[in-house]
């Protein structure tokens, strides 16, 4: 009985610790909602973390040609996610006309990117820490060409 | 046996609570660090047409400072903007600055004809520049419609100075925005005509009005 209350308790910490590194830089999330005939849904959540496992183990050149034709705004962006992490929540832009409006705001650590218009929906959320990840990771590779 | 469950129930609690603390934790901390008292360029462009488009633009002065000098863009380079020199046509602008910049506070340029009326004043520290351009919507001037073009520029004359410290042909902008983030609320740019409003000014609120 002891056996199986340490055992259940050993899966629940792993399942605990797991969790709290799978989503301890956030949730990317995409929505995406086409209206004509056989416009696509897309819905995504997936763990922040999951994006920086994903680079590595992207093949190396693939990363490499990715980086190369980024290089120029990669000092930006990677400045930019440092910034954007110091500040409150903001609303950075917002374009509106007769049949669009796009708005890009911070939001609890978040670049939130919202596109409305009469064909299609699009929300974006990527963590800011993910962000500067990315760049620091492309520019990395960058260095290396 | 209770020993143990006691145990394993402590463990199961500083797990759940080391759980709940660690996930939250950037976000706390990203609101945590948040730097108060910063300036804010706010940039508002609304259009008069059917489409009613409205552009609003809210940036950290801080943020921009630091981004900017990463930047190689055309023109942009290390924040300093090059200018064409063929473009000055022959207007030594250091020259017409360091002559406004020890002059005493007054209006140094009033023109007014039937098309523009343009002035250029110092007042307060501050260079103003204003023009009414009376031509625009003449051809509808009975229409109600009919609007002057407005502009006006109202800059910190130590931006302006500081915008002007890079080499000959450079615009600094990242002295000019350090400068600008030592004043207080000011309404930079404010154009007004038939078609658009636009609005350039600095405050330390993080939204547009």
């Amino acid at each position: 009985m002891l056996f199986l209350a340490k055992a259940a308790l050993g899966m629940a910490v792993a399942l605990a610790l797991s969790a709290a590194y799978v989503f301890h830089e956030g949730v990317i999330k995409v929505d995406v909602d086409e209206f004509k005939g056989d416009g696509s849904h897309i819905h995504l959540w997936v763990p922040a973390t999951a994006v920086n496992l994903g680079l590595e183990v992207v093949p190396h050149r693939n990363l490499e040609r990715a980086a190369r034709q980024v290089q120029p705004f990669l000092p930006a962006l990677r400045e930019l996610a440092k910034e954007l992490k110091k500040y409150p929540n903001a609303q950075l832009v917002d374009v509106k006309d007769q049949n669009e409006h796009v708005q890009i705001a911070l939001v609890d650590g978040k670049i939130q990117i919202d596109v409305v218009d009469p064909q299609e929906i699009i929300h974006v959320r990527v963590p800011v820490a993910t962000l500067e990840d990315v760049a620091d990771r492309l520019e990395s590779n960058a260095s290396t060409i | 046996m209770r020993l143990s469950s006691r145990g394993i129930l402590r463990t199961a609690f500083t797990v759940a609570l080391a759980s709940v603390t660690l996930v939250p934790a950037p976000s706390l901390a990203q609101n945590a660090s948040a730097p108060t008292g910063d300036q804010w360029i706010h940039v508002r462009v609304e259009s008069k047409d059917d489409g009613g488009e409205t552009v609003r633009v809210n940036v950290p002065v801080e943020m921009a400072e630091k981004i900017l000098p990463v930047i190689n863009h055309q023109n942009l380079h290390n924040g300093k903007v090059h200018i064409d020199s063929a473009h000055m046509e022959d207007v030594d602008l250091r020259a017409l600055l360091d002559a406004v910049r020890s002059s005493k506070d007054g209006e140094y340029v009033t023109v007014q004809s039937k098309e523009n009326d343009v002035r250029v004043a110092k007042s307060g520290g501050y260079l103003l520049i204003h023009v009414t351009d009376k031509s625009q919507g003449t051809t509808n001037s009975k229409s109600k419609n009919h609007q002057e073009s407005k502009v006006e520029i109202k800059v910190p004359m130590k931006v302006v100075e500081a915008l002007f410290s890079a080499g000959k042909d450079e615009l600094d902008v990242v002295a000019a925005l350090r400068a600008l983030s030592t004043f207080g609320d000011t309404e930079l740019v404010s154009v007004k005509d038939s078609e658009n409003t636009v609005r350039v000014w600095i405050d330390s609120k993080n939204i547009a009005d």
